[in-house]
């Protein structure tokens, strides 16, 4: 239940009240560069969050077997060489996150490239940008922080991404939306373009800001332990 | 360094490659696996095409326009920036003749000056052609150029100018985009094939009788149909002769329909010919540079 509720937590939060684009302001490029049309960004979304779930998958398997302090592998042949203490590999992080993430990449691009070609000619260029796509360095660093301190299993690092990259789908697409409903608009002229587009993530990113705290709420409510202890927030809730 | 920052060292290097090894098992796996046959005649075509992306041909980009290609059913001539070399090239690797093109340029049909309008009157509105185009009696033609340059505003080339309150083209620099045929209220701009540098054209689009005309136009066509007679490109569309530049031919003797007309209607425009410079050889004349599409991207390495 704990693992649950856990979960439920972290899911909520990557996907919305720490969106990555919105709140991190992580994986910005492809979200004004490909919310121009609702079905390109929906398939961007979705391509993100299928590569962001496989690059989190194999940056925690690295960190968990090779990378991290005292990791089986890499300690598994430090001390077949005599080294001492653990090995600790965690200074090879960014370099090989990103090689994960670029052949992960290459991979899903040589697959839709074969299965999806309309998908595939409608990303463009987009789809190897995905390489340098910020969002998911910052995902799989973040399940590096929290797999080697000793937080987090290959559950929570799944439901990481996975919601991580839901919520980039959400922000690109509700951008996206908007974005279709701004080319009918009259914008003064001066903000046409990339300003008003700048503009309306701005906007977004403050809607997003409602999440705020609901963190701490949805820990309360699911913790049994806390909930027989309300906190200060909830009897303003009940004094209202 | 310590004997174990190298073992750390060593550790690491062996981790790298352990992983590149993998990863590349598994990209070149999947390359077989996720094979896409793609025609060889595409990767020929992309490299014949100029490689510049203008989109000029209506394809997002070259790479678009080479698939289209080779996969048949598109004209090979749409790559206006590659001009006939590129056309030759792409004929070759099709393997069909090459067809004739020629470049898309625009034409004013009208060169009545201002002393040449008659009945005009001050016209204080704003100063484009939209606006004066609604108000009567800015002039006596109801079908004639205001003068007041919308379609030199329109212009991205700086290639279309009022001149003497009249439109004209400066055929050195149109490129035949078709961007002041849009912005020409009263529709008297063409955009037609040049078969020749130089072409005959009708230099007005009064469609209206002879009397009515005189009344208007010092210059203008009254419809008396001697030139339709004389030339069979051109064809009377009610009192107005209109030249079918699909049947027009460069090498006709236009010369009697051209003396015939008693108006000044008909008219040579485009760049002029080598004789006609010629002729003007005495007079000091800016050198014109031809563009010998020496360094154009095609030729470099860059692929964009």
């Amino acid at each position: 239940m704990e693992l649950f509720a856990n979960l439920l937590l972290i899911a909520v939060g990557a996907a919305l009240i720490n969106n990555f684009v919105l709140s991190y302001f992580v994986g910005i490029c492809p979200f004004l560069g490909v919310s121009r049309k609702l079905d390109t960004a929906l398939g961007m979304g979705l391509a993100v969050t299928f590569v962001i779930t496989v690059a989190g998958f194999l940056s925690w398997t690295l960190t968990e077997f090779v990378l991290r302090p005292g990791a089986p592998l890499a300690n598994a042949v430090w001390h077949a060489v005599g080294g001492p203490g653990d090995a600790d590999l965690s200074v090879l992080a960014y370099i090989a996150y990103i090689f994960v993430i670029a052949a992960s990449v290459q991979f899903v691009e040589m697959y839709v490239k074969k299965f999806f070609p309309p998908l595939y000619k409608s990303f463009g260029v987009f789809l190897p940008l995905i390489t340098t796509n910020c969002a998911i360095l910052f995902a799989c660093l973040l399940i590096m922080k929290e797999v080697v301190g000793g937080n987090w299993g290959l559950a929570e690092s799944l439901t990481l991404p996975i919601f991580g990259g839901l919520g980039f789908t959400l922000a690109i697409v509700l951008m996206a939306g908007i974005r279709v409903e701004l080319d009918l608009a009259d914008v003064p002229r001066p903000l046409r373009g990339a300003p008003i587009a700048l503009l309306t993530a701005g906007i977004l990113a403050l809607a997003f800001l409602g999440f705020t705290g609901m963190g701490a709420n949805l820990k309360q409510a699911l913790t049994p332990a806390a909930a027989d202890a309300p906190a200060a927030v909830a009897s303003v809730e009940v004094d209202r | 360094m310590t004997g174990e920052t190298m073992a750390l060292v060593g550790l690491g290097s062996g981790v790298m490659l352990l992983l590149a090894v993998v990863g590349g098992a598994v990209l070149g796996w999947a390359d077989r696996r996720f094979f896409v046959p793609v025609d060889p005649r595409v990767e020929r075509i992309n490299r014949a095409l100029p490689g510049a992306n203008c989109g000029n041909c209506g394809f997002v980009g070259c790479g678009e326009y080479a698939e289209a290609v080779a996969a048949g059913g598109t004209a090979l001539t749409l790559c206006a920036p590659g001009g006939p070399a590129v056309v030759g090239a792409l004929a070759a690797i099709m393997g069909v003749e090459a067809e004739q093109t020629w470049p898309y340029r625009v034409i004013v049909h009208c060169t009545a000056t201002t002393g040449m309008r008659l009945r005009r009157h001050p016209y204080q509105g704003e100063p484009t052609c939209t606006a004066a185009n609604l108000v009567t009696d800015v002039q006596g033609c109801i079908y004639g150029c205001l003068g007041l340059g919308d379609c030199e505003r329109a212009c991205t080339y700086d290639a279309i100018h009022v001149v003497d309150g009249v439109a004209v083209v400066d055929y050195t620099k149109c490129t035949g985009c078709g961007d002041c045929v849009d912005a020409c209220p009263r529709g008297i701009i063409s955009r037609v094939p040049f078969k020749t540098d130089r072409i005959l054209a009708v230099g007005c689009a009064n469609q209206d009788f002879g009397n009515d005309v005189k009344a208007v136009c010092t210059i203008g066509c009254i419809g008396c149909k001697a030139c339709a007679k004389l030339a069979p490109s051109l064809v009377m569309k009610g009192n107005l002769p209109v030249i079918d530049y699909d049947k027009y031919e460069p090498g006709f003797d236009f010369l009697p329909a051209i003396d015939k007309c008693p108006a000044e209607s008909l008219v040579w425009v485009g760049t002029p010919s080598p004789k006609d410079l010629e002729a003007l050889a005495d007079v000091e004349m800016p050198v014109r540079a031809e563009a010998t599409f020496d360094t154009t991207v095609d030729q470099t390495e860059w692929r964009g």
